[in-house]
């Protein structure tokens, strides 16, 4: 393998870098401009997404391929630390999606902002933290990669250095991503130890045969709680809300949308792999282990989205509010994991990518409400509805879409992963009870928000800031009013013909679980 | 080439929903062309309908069937799957009355008027999908549509509680709905049925074992049931109604507890034969729960609005009683009850919410002898409540002695719960006529008014409609017949 195929095959994650790196030349040589910094990155974003779904074979891209024949899907080669698979290109599609949501939306910030150079180099940097995420094949270089993310993010979250808030939650970011991560590789050590290696397709396919010694064990629960800080598996998850209500909010859209799913897909490359390889023809004993494990991730899932539903309800921060929604959300997908079915992981799939537009979208308007004048408060909210019919109603349709209302995403993503909870059968069928419950109980605080921007009328006169006078669309901007319009286009699109999306979504899953990697 | 007329059915209320949204100040007239144009194409489906009968695999076969592939991945077949066949076209038929009604009766809405007639044209499109719907995606994607446009209306237009309502309205009904579709999921996978479509189903659903088709069967009835609603389920409707401005709770009370009846009797009653029949007793026990709860609160009422929504969960207790009996005659007169009471109730709820817009109140204790004020008003109102009570050469009379005939072949001297509480709700509306009505008038404001010409005109449609089906019930028997179902005993 020569150096420049090599280079082809990682044309995404050096477009993404090249993007940040530029951004920051750019801010060395003068330039001071928010869209020029903005530009580039989105530039590299899309070219970078462009190039995932031209390895996806998806049209219109289908042929542009730069992976070299016979590399996609064929498992780590050796000792390798990457590979690249489908359902890592997903991925990698995926958090580009998110990633490129926000830096669009950001465009519509003031074009002077101090510290816009690094807000956006920190945002490529983040996302090519992610896109390697996505290709690890070795433990390591997997926790390094989410290091890459995890880094950033803090930074992004206290980057402004204006507010105490956002310095506060980036503080408390900082130090509990600092255990998540001792935690993490510490259990990385411990199965080091355990199997000599670091390959997670080796370590995954020792467990049926070798069995799990006290020191794997160890060492999985300590991954697991690290992983389930990125997570916001409950009970790890109080940092979040904190964290998501204190950062801006775009970076709020950016920690909801992009960086979770992170973690989320490392859980995947962690606990599936040995998951759907205990359940291929196993002897009968690790079958039984295999079984407490998934009742073990379903009670965890069943938490998560309780608690985070519980809380969720008692908010009358909006911020706050979509924060325990997403941890409840991670619950959800967390129940791919506990069923390990191909179809159950679709469902996964779907709903992560779901989320990203859903709640990062959400996000976004919070975003652009609180330039607008609407305070943090629900309350505040009051007739926001009639006030701003059109970015009202954006939002009212992502909100019925996190609560799975009909002709949005969200409604597709959650029937397809609940019926393949039920299609599972046995114990699963009250998981997916436990699950649809839960999904009725967040209706009601979703509908909450409804209610107050639509059934109360506004009091006084919104004060939009300085900053938005003067914007294209009253005041949204041109970026942030792009990307809205673009999610909203995404969840009704998909919400209405989602096949294109299940069957790419599915073939790679698929690939994923024949490949165990 | 056979016309798609279905989905062109569909999409003639999705584009008038968006249009309206669009139309400003002109929405009612786009509002009132849709519902013309729903209701022609619902009368042409009618007039050239013949039941296909049965396919050669003993599968019941739908009129004007379309299937088109949606979502298929290999452990998941769903299609967009509609058909229609003689228990569908009259709710259907209802639909579009309903609709048209309601956009007549609303027609000089004040508040938002753009909003709100989408928001009508919304609740009928997702009604007429739930009647036309064939595969268990789509269906419960209709069932979960109906519920927006439904929040919003309490939420907006309602009473002084509505915001609670709402909320209450919301969360029960889509507790509902989710056991609903677990039970139907469950029905699917567990029978190894190919897909989704009612079709692929219907021979492996009605094969599971009795033990499964028994909890299923008691799953749907609770989720369905809400819808209904079923005693003890009940206590979301009368909040639901009184809050609901009335355009809301016409289509509330006349077709949105028919959803619950129809799925129960298409998805229930028809893939789970064997466990509607071993679960008889409870039916009839809840059945009966809600004809006597539902008569005896009714009776205590004395919002003129609260007692028709009590009364709705007695006439929905004896619609619930014939669906249980499982004969030709009990889902024959199901269908024709909910027919009845989709028509009758529209027009008392109609006539609650004139009588609040005339007198400021709808207290029966405090509005007497209204007759020479609002002769007008007082005519409707003694139409709609002698309809409601059984009389002959009105809509309830052939639905409800079809009931008490299918009651006395099924059960025999049971018969006599329903009987007696008919004399109840003989009782109460009676007495409501004899107070509000008749007698010298007492708490009748000076500048009350009488029926506007649009709330006149939706009303004599009701009125009309209420005597034609009275004196010719023949007209929707004739169409129910054409059914699967009546090949029951």
């Amino acid at each position: 393998m020569n150096g420049i195929t090599t280079a082809l095959e990682f044309l995404p994650e050096i477009l993404v870098l090249a993007g940040a790196l530029l951004v920051l030349l750019l801010d060395v040589v003068g330039v001071r401009r928010l869209e020029a910094f903005g530009g580039v990155i989105v530039a590299a974003f899309g070219a970078a997404l462009v190039a995932i779904l031209a390895d996806l074979s998806v049209a219109p891209f289908a042929g542009w391929s730069t992976l070299p024949a016979g590399s996609l899907d064929v498992g780590p080669v050796g000792g390798s630390l990457y590979a690249f698979t489908s359902f890592g290109l997903v991925f990698q599609g995926i958090f580009l999606s998110a990633a490129l949501l926000v830096a669009v939306a950001s465009l519509s910030r003031t074009s002077n902002e101090k510290g816009a150079s690094v807000f956006y180099a920190l945002l490529g940097i983040a996302a090519l933290g992610m896109l390697l995420v996505a290709v690890s094949a070795d433990l390591i270089f997997l926790l390094l990669s989410l290091e890459v993310t995890a880094i950033s993010s803090y930074l992004l979250v206290g980057y402004t250095r204006r507010e105490s808030r956002g310095l506060e939650a980036a503080m408390k970011f900082y130090i509990i991503g600092a255990l998540s991560a001792a935690l993490s590789f510490y259990g990385a050590s411990l199965l080091y130890g355990a199997y000599g290696t670091t390959s997670l397709a080796v370590i995954g396919h020792s467990y049926p045969s070798g069995g799990l010694g006290p020191l794997a064990i160890v060492g999985y629960a300590f991954l697991f709680a690290g992983i389930g800080f990125e997570v916001t598996i409950v009970p790890f998850h109080a940092w979040a809300v904190d964290v998501y209500d204190g950062a801006p909010t775009d970076v709020s859209a950016f920690l909801a949308g992009g960086t979770k799913k992170v973690g989320l897909f490392a859980f995947f490359a962690v606990f599936l792999v040995p998951l759907l390889l205990i359940g291929g023809g196993a002897a009968t004993a690790s079958g039984s282990f295999r079984d407490s494990l998934q009742i073990l991730i379903a009670v965890f899932a069943i938490l998560t989205m309780t608690i985070g539903n519980v809380l969720a309800l008692m908010q009358d921060n909006m911020k706050r509010m979509l924060a325990y929604s997403s941890i409840s959300q991670a619950g959800y997908m967390l129940l791919g994991v506990a069923v390990a079915t191909s179809a159950a992981l679709t469902g996964a799939t779907l709903q992560i990518f779901a989320h990203v537009l859903l709640k990062g979208g959400a996000f976004l308007v919070v975003a652009a409400a609180a330039g607008l004048g609407v305070g943090p408060m629900i309350a505040d909210w009051k007739g926001f509805g009639h006030r701003r019919p059109v970015l009202g109603a954006s939002f009212a349709l992502m909100l019925l879409g996190l609560a799975g209302i009909p002709l949005t995403i969200g409604f597709v993503s959650k029937f397809i992963l609940f019926a393949a909870t039920v299609q599972a059968e046995g114990l699963f069928l009250w998981l997916a009870i436990a699950g649809l419950l839960n999904s009725a109980l967040s209706v009601f605080y979703y509908a909450r928000v409804l209610r107050t921007m639509y059934a109360e009328s506004p009091e006084g006169a919104l004060t939009p800031t300085e900053e938005v006078r003067g914007l294209a669309f009253d005041g949204l901007g041109l970026g942030r009013a792009v990307a809205i319009g673009a999610a909203v286009v995404a969840i009704v699109g998909f919400g209405v013909d989602p096949q294109p999306l299940v069957q790419v979504m599915q073939a790679a899953v698929q690939h994923f679980v024949t490949l165990g990697i | 080439m056979t016309i798609p007329i279905l989905s062109l059915s569909l999409i003639t209320l999705l584009v008038g929903t968006v249009a309206c949204f669009a139309a400003g100040r002109w929405a009612r007239y786009v509002a009132l062309g849709t519902a013309v144009a729903f209701l022609v194409e619902i009368g042409w489906m009618i007039s050239q309908f013949t039941w296909a009968g049965f396919g050669p695999t003993g599968v019941p076969s739908y009129s004007y069937g379309e299937t088109y592939a949606w979502i298929h991945l290999y452990w998941l077949n769903i299609n967009y799957s509609v058909g229609v066949d003689g228990l569908s076209l009259p709710l259907l038929l209802l639909t579009g009355i309903l609709l048209l009604v309601t956009v007549v009766y609303s027609w000089e809405e004040k508040k938002r008027p753009s909003a709100w007639f989408a928001l009508v044209l919304m609740t009928c499109l997702g009604c007429a999908g739930v009647f036309m719907a064939l595969d268990v995606l789509l269906f419960f994607l209709f069932w979960e549509l109906v519920l927006i446009p439904m929040f919003f209306m309490i939420a907006y237009w309602g009473g002084l509680r509505r915001r609670y309502a709402a909320l209450k309205f919301f969360v029960y009904t889509h507790v509902g709905s989710i056991v609903m579709l677990v039970s139907l999921l469950v029905v699917a996978f567990y029978s190894h049925a190919p897909s989704f479509d009612f079709s692929a189903m219907y021979g492996p659903a009605r094969a599971l074992a009795l033990v499964p088709q028994v909890f299923l069967f008691l799953a749907m009835l609770f989720g369905f049931g809400i819808k209904f609603p079923i005693v003890p389920f009940h206590t979301w409707l009368p909040d639901a109604h009184v809050e609901a401005p009335t355009g809301g709770s016409v289509l509330l009370a006349g077709l949105l507890l028919k959803l619950g009846a129809y799925g129960l009797i298409r998805w229930g009653l028809e893939l789970l034969p064997q466990g509607l029949l071993h679960t008889q007793p409870i039916i009839f026990a809840v059945a009966f729960a809600s004809i006597i709860w539902g008569a005896f609160v009714a009776l205590g009422q004395r919002d003129l609005k609260r007692m028709v929504a009590y009364s709705s969960i007695n006439h929905m207790g004896i619609v619930l009683l014939a669906i249980g009996l499982y004969s030709s005659l009990g889902i024959t007169a199901a269908v024709l009850l909910m027919f009845a009471h989709g028509i009758v109730s529209a027009l008392l709820f109609m006539v609650a919410g004139s009588t609040h817009h005339a007198f400021g109140t709808r207290d029966l204790a405090t509005i007497r002898g209204i007759t020479p004020k609002t002769p007008a008003l007082a005519t409707v109102t003694m139409v709609g409540a002698l309809a409601s009570l059984g009389l002959p050469a009105l809509i309830s009379f052939p639905a409800e002695f079809l009931a008490l005939l299918a009651t006395w072949d099924g059960i025999g001297y049971w018969v006599f719960v329903p009987l007696i509480m008919l004399v109840v709700t003989a009782g109460f509306y009676l007495w409501m006529m004899q107070r509000m009505l008749f007698g010298p008038t007492s708490g009748i404001p000076e500048d009350a008014h009488d029926l506007s010409q649009w709330e006149a005109a939706a009303m004599a449609m009701l009125v009309a409609l209420t005597i034609l089906y009275g004196v010719l019930p023949g007209l929707l028997t004739n169409v129910i017949i054409h059914s699967p179902l009546f090949g029951l005993p």
